[in-house]
């Protein structure tokens, strides 16, 4: 006990001595005390409604005077309140700026529970996904905005890159969305972002890519059609004969980089996933086979190892452009007494092509920009050997609308590897193994 | 919202589950047609013959989808026997995904026809009465889905009222689609096409309505099919004005 609790006590107890003692003179003991004691319990009785009063009304009363323990009593309960008001304005005071934070944040802040109901947005996700303050809350945010790629990025918990969502109700926006898993347990945080100027421009600049080479391989067939008469007119003066057939192997290139322009265009444009016809592989690159060794600047040793006769789910003509650009540049890269290999297999984890070839190979400093967009090791290699810089890029585009990987590997003066690794999802085994297509 | 508290109110949480399961699966299926539709629409538009066959391509999913969402309707009739909002609930999703499979059908008309449509040689202009018409409907169909996923009624009625509006758009387009062939025989077998996708659209219009009708009966449990928009408004005043006495 404390010591205004024993100031108190003994306070009552003295008090009853005295009024014991005083009842004795007068010879009343009996009614002396009784009227102690009721004395007491009324001031008690004050004191408590007093405070109580004071607790019930407490932000707009001061605390009552009081001496002693009720005192303390006051005091101390005042002094909690106290406390607990300061921690209440100052937690309600960052709540008030945190929203206005968030208010002021340029891009929609949505807050997911467990079962991806709204919780709380604010005013810009308001805005632009039309959700109405209050309303809304409690409503799974997938039924609020349906599109499918949204749907299954939010239903698998935000894996995978975030998808870009056309909302042609709204404004004909285009938004990017990105699923947070915050700290606290089952709670997430979706973070929408207008990205209708970004996917404006990008779609410019790909119709400006197509238009441009539609618009150029006119004219080219032309000029090349009048170089290969001319080429061919043995009334040529001797002098041009050379100039003609540089013009030749230069407009042959133009071409080729004007239908890989094109080629990566298509791909570009072509939405998600590309289609599940089955292919066999394996005719397909028994096919490849036949053609590569009838090229002028075939490789001594050109082996096909075909290990599985799986087929693969997916479009026949961006695998035959992806397993053409690969054995192409493998062929191109590779003396003329070196070897060119191409292995297809199936395993637990999907089927995988391989091209390798034994040519003068890659620093390992490219390989990571390898598939970027005309990007050349050195200039003057691929140039003269006739190729467009875009090949790797086809491959990389058309290797992504399939789900699938392409991994490079490489050692400098020894030769490059380049496998492609489809997913299971886009194999299909054969009912009965048919053996040794090729 | 005060609908709402009546349709989520269960004891059983697995009930409630499978319940809020079946909406969410219908908006899935909602939301995948409205795509279908947009594309469709964007197909014809522009001209987009390799758009309009994926449209085509991807109509089974509609299908496989509708097929799946009976499936779990029936299970829930047999097993869980529903009663009152539980079971207004699952007869109009049953409703719902019908009319939400005849959109996706009208979709596909709108693919095969941009596939076909782009390989003649027809000049854009003449494609903008049925931009504005499909861009109307494509709305109305967004609108109709938004009420069902927030059990709205005043949106749903709204909605509902917009059928007119594609309906006379349907018979602007009629009408000038018969002044071209007038103009020019030759030009028939195309305007024809034309008149074939505006009736596919101001269908799907309908489809759109339907939906918004069986909004009205899941929450209210006011039957406002063949009825006019009027009747319909005043029906619906008195049915909540007497829930609100119920609940206060």
């Amino acid at each position: 006990m404390s010591r205004p609790a024993w100031q108190y006590l003994l306070g009552i107890v003295s008090g009853l001595l005295v009024a014991l003692a005083i009842g004795w003179i007068i010879d009343r003991p009996g009614l002396c005390t009784s009227l102690y004691l009721a004395a007491i319990v009324a001031w008690q009785a004050r004191n408590l409604i007093r405070f109580e009063n004071w607790l019930r009304l407490r932000s707009i009363l001061r605390p009552p005077n009081m001496r002693g323990l009720w005192g303390e009593t006051v005091e101390r309960a005042n002094r909690l309140y106290q406390r607990k008001r300061f921690h209440k304005r100052r937690a309600l005071m960052l709540l008030r700026e945190l929203r206005r934070m968030t208010s002021a944040m340029p891009d929609g802040t949505i807050l997911l529970g467990p079962t991806r109901e709204i919780l709380w947005f604010n005013p810009t996700a308001a805005q632009w996904l039309g959700l109405r303050r209050k309303l809304d809350y409690g409503i799974r945010i997938d039924n609020l905005i349906r599109q499918p790629d949204f749907v299954e990025y939010v239903v698998n918990g935000g894996k995978g890159p975030g998808p870009r969502v056309h909302m042609p109700n709204l404004g004909d926006r285009w938004f990017a969305f990105n699923l947070v898993t915050t700290s606290a347990r089952d709670l997430q945080l979706l973070i929408v972002r207008d990205v209708t100027s970004e996917a404006r421009l990008e779609s410019m600049r790909r119709d400006f890519v197509a238009n441009a080479s539609h618009e150029l391989r006119s004219p080219l067939t032309v000029v090349r059609g009048y170089l290969d008469t001319l080429a061919e007119d043995s009334t040529l003066d001797e002098t041009w004969r050379e100039p003609v057939r540089e013009m030749q192997r230069q407009s042959e290139r133009m071409h080729n980089i004007v239908s890989d322009l094109l080629e990566l265009s298509r791909l570009e444009a072509g939405r998600g996933e590309a289609e599940t016809e089955p292919i066999d592989v394996a005719g397909l690159l028994a096919l490849m086979r036949r053609e590569a060794l009838s090229r002028p600047d075939r490789p001594a040793k050109f082996d096909v190892h075909l290990e599985s006769d799986a087929l693969l789910l997916g479009a026949e003509s961006e695998l035959h452009s992806i397993f053409q650009n690969l054995i192409t540049n493998a062929v191109k890269y590779t003396p003329p007494e070196g070897t060119v290999s191409v292995r297809y297999w199936t395993d637990g984890r999907g089927s995988h092509v391989a091209v390798s070839d034994t040519g003068i190979g890659i620093p390992a400093a490219h390989i990571p920009r390898l598939t970027e967009r005309f990007y050349r090791v050195d200039a003057g290699r691929s140039r003269k050997l006739g190729g467009s810089g875009l090949g790797l890029a086809i491959v990389k585009h058309a290797l992504q609308r399939h789900g699938a990987q392409l991994e490079i590997t490489s050692e400098e003066g020894k030769g490059s590897s380049f496998t492609c690794h489809f997913p299971p999802a886009r194999v299909q085994l054969r009912e009965s193994p048919v053996a040794g297509v090729a | 919202m005060m609908d709402t508290s009546d349709l989520s109110h269960h004891i059983h949480s697995r009930y409630n589950a499978e319940l809020e399961g079946i909406r969410t699966g219908v908006l899935q299926m909602g939301g995948f047609v409205e795509q279908q539709l947009q594309n469709g629409v964007k197909a014809i538009v522009n001209g987009d013959s390799r758009l309009g066959e994926e449209v085509g391509r991807q109509d089974h999913k509609v299908n496989s989808m509708e097929v799946s969402i009976d499936e779990d309707c029936s299970r829930i009739l047999a097993t869980r026997a529903p009663t009152a909002s539980d079971l207004r609930l699952i007869v109009a999703v049953i409703k719902t995904i019908t009319d939400l499979e005849r959109i996706g059908d009208e979709t596909e008309k709108l693919g095969h026809a941009a596939s076909r449509l782009s390989n003649s040689d027809r000049t854009a202009d003449r494609y903008r009465e049925l931009k504005h018409i499909g861009e109307l409907v494509a709305d109305m169909v967004h609108g109709a889905l938004d009420a069902f996923a927030r059990l709205d009624t005043e949106a749903a009625l709204s909605v509902a009222r917009r059928d007119r509006v594609i309906d006379e758009e349907y018979e602007a387009i009629q009408r000038q689609c018969i002044t071209f062939m007038m103009e020019d025989p030759r030009a028939i077998r195309r305007t024809l096409d034309i008149l074939s996708l505006a009736r596919a659209l101001e269908r799907v219009g309908d489809h759109a309505k339907n939906i918004c009708e069986y909004v009205v009966y899941m929450v209210l449990g006011k039957d406002i099919r063949h009825l006019s928009i009027e009747d319909v408004e005043r029906q619906i005043s008195a049915a909540r004005a007497s829930k609100q006495a119920d609940q206060g």
